[in-house]
């Protein structure tokens, strides 16, 4: 019983990781129009500058500092990479449009871009992200260590807060309508591609969140926007791509499962349970579990 | 209040506007007539900035504001209501309202202007809480004109308000908007119902092919047959329907 507690904790910590991805991802998508497959390489960025920042605040009480630079350093990353190199192509039409296959295309390519500037400036090595956490707390038999309880509370925090912008604030107000429907927006009197950099910047922020909360407790180094990305994406779509509950309960299932599955059948595998889970989903309800007509998203 | 001259624009490569010229005078109602595909809303999108003209002028209230962003043009007092009724259907009714304000600052000037709406469209005020997915296409036009309403704007583009409505509705509609004129809005309204938009209106534009065919005070274009002649079927059925409102 403990055994399995201890794994559904893990499980939950690392898939809450994976629903602010594919949170992210989903943001992504339903205000800009376009499958972002660089986000990966946003969640690497976040990490290494989260390092950069812990290396310069120290560590301790610094941590929540750590996180809040970082997600502001790359946001803004993410807000220059979209208006230099994106908006070009989704100014043409993004989306199911022929732009769209331009942007994809743009987005791998932004992948790599971004594997190789980290390289140059980090190099290969995984480095340590050493923040002191002190002992895990002890709950009856079960040993919940900090970092993990860490990562839950800071991510149900910054995914109230995303809600809390998006439902209650008159911005937020806006950033829906620019989601739904740009033109519409912009007879609203939205200044809708300030709007479209806002979101984008906010979604970079969030993945670089999760970038800085996996830190501590899995090295930091180039190639590990790749995996993220890959669960990310299994996430988003087993919730219902484009829809932001959906992209947290998905991430939480993906953690969980694969927590179990490397736990009871076999860690060899780990990678596994995910699209097992993916290809369950799929076959149940092709649209995902909170899957909704595309017309009403966000 | 709202002047334009020789403006060309159209999609790509294809032009459809062919130097447009019409004008609205401030507190008037204007008409714009034309068939299906003639360049009615290519023209409603080029004057609230949508579509870049590719050539002419537009002046409102006194400037430029041909080749300016939408909202800027919008937080100039010049707001469009769309063809096709396209609220925000994930909203509710009053988030869709607060969005049309979205410009405003002042809150209690905001809740004036809503209560004033509310005043025109009843039915808005009891559904405000649901979501506008959830409204008969009469109710989302009114919450579509509504919300077009809510950052008082000095003039208002209305893009075929009566389309897809059954005709009772048509007249409820066709009235508020008169209202709204006669409580001091300007508004050019693009319709296909000719007769009610010539009743309605006091004068008149018919475009055809891009460019401006006839114009003319409203009285005088309700008895002219080349105006009926630029409409091919359709209209004759609205028009026998569509009586009664004066
Ligand atoms: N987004 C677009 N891209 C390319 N062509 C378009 C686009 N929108 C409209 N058109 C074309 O431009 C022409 C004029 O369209 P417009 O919508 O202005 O007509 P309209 O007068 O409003 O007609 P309706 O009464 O049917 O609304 C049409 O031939 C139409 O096919
Ligand atoms: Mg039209």
């Amino acid at each position: 019983m403990q055994y399995f507690l201890d794994l559904v904790i893990v499980g939950l910590s690392i898939g809450i990781v994976y629903g602010l991805v594919a949170l992210s991802i989903s943001l992504v998508y339903s205000g800009l129009d376009i499958v972002h497959f660089a986000h990966g390489e946003i969640y690497m960025l976040g990490a290494f500058l989260g390092l950069v920042v812990f290396q310069f605040v120290g560590a301790g009480p610094g941590y929540p500092l750590v996180l809040l630079g970082s997600m502001v350093l790359t946001g803004f990353v993410g807000v220059a990479i979209e208006r230099l190199f994106y908006r070009r192509l989704t100014r043409a039409g993004g989306g199911y449009t022929f732009a769209g296959m331009g942007m994809i295309i743009c987005s791998f390519g932004m992948s790599i871009v971004l594997q190789n500037v980290a390289f140059l400036i980090w190099g290969p090595k995984a480095l340590p992200f050493p923040v002191p956490f002190g002992m895990p707390i002890e709950i009856g038999d079960i040993a919940l260590p900090r970092s993990y309880l860490w990562i839950i509370i800071a991510a149900v925090v910054l995914m109230t807060g995303l809600h809390l912008f998006l439902k209650k604030t008159r911005l937020g107000l806006a950033v829906r309508a620019v989601a739904h429907n740009k033109e519409i927006a912009y007879l609203m009197g939205i200044n809708v591609p300030l709007m479209i950099s806002l979101v984008f910047g906010i979604a970079c922020a969030l993945a670089a969140a999760a970038g800085v909360l996996i830190g501590p407790i899995n090295y930091v180094q180039v190639l590990m926007g790749i995996g993220i990305l890959i669960k990310a994406f299994a996430a988003a779509v087993v919730g219902g791509f484009g829809n932001l509950p959906g992209a947290v309960v998905g991430g939480l299932l993906v953690g969980v499962t694969e927590s179990l599955g490397a736990g009871y059948v076999s860690g060899n595998y780990k990678d596994i349970y995910a699209f097992l889970l993916l290809i369950l989903v799929l076959m149940l309800r092709p649209s995902g579990i909170f899957g909704v007509d595309a017309r009403v998203k966000a | 209040m709202l002047e334009i001259d020789s403006v060309e624009g159209g999609y790509g490569s294809v032009q459809i506007l062919n130097g447009v010229t019409l004008k609205v005078a401030r507190g008037q109602m204007v008409a714009l007539l034309g068939g299906n595909g003639t360049g009615k809303s290519t023209l409603l999108k080029a004057i609230s900035g949508l579509l870049k003209p590719t050539g002419g002028t537009i002046t409102f209230d006194g400037q430029r504001i041909d080749g300016l962003r939408p909202d800027l043009i919008v937080r100039r007092g010049l707001v469009q209501v769309t063809q096709g009724k396209e609220a925000y259907p994930a909203m509710t009714v009053e988030e869709n309202l607060r969005l049309g304000a979205f410009v405003r600052r002042d809150r209690a000037g905001v809740r004036r202007t809503l209560d004033r709406v509310f005043e025109y469209f009843p039915v808005l005020r009891e559904r405000r809480g649901q979501l506008a997915a959830t409204l008969s296409g009469g109710q989302l036009q009114m919450l579509c004109i509504g919300r077009g309403l809510m950052s008082e704007p000095k003039m208002i583009l209305l893009d075929e308000p009566s389309a897809a409505l059954a005709p009772q509705i048509v007249l409820d509609i066709f009235r508020i908007i008169g209202r709204i004129c006669r409580d001091g809005m300007t508004l050019l309204m693009v319709e296909q119902n000719v007769r009610m938009a010539l009743l309605l209106a006091e004068y008149g534009y018919v475009i055809k092919d891009g460019v401006i065919h006839i114009e003319g005070p409203a009285e005088a274009l309700i008895g002219d047959d080349n105006v009926r002649l630029s409409y091919l079927g359709g209209t004759v059925a609205d028009r026998d329907r569509g009586l009664g409102l004066h």
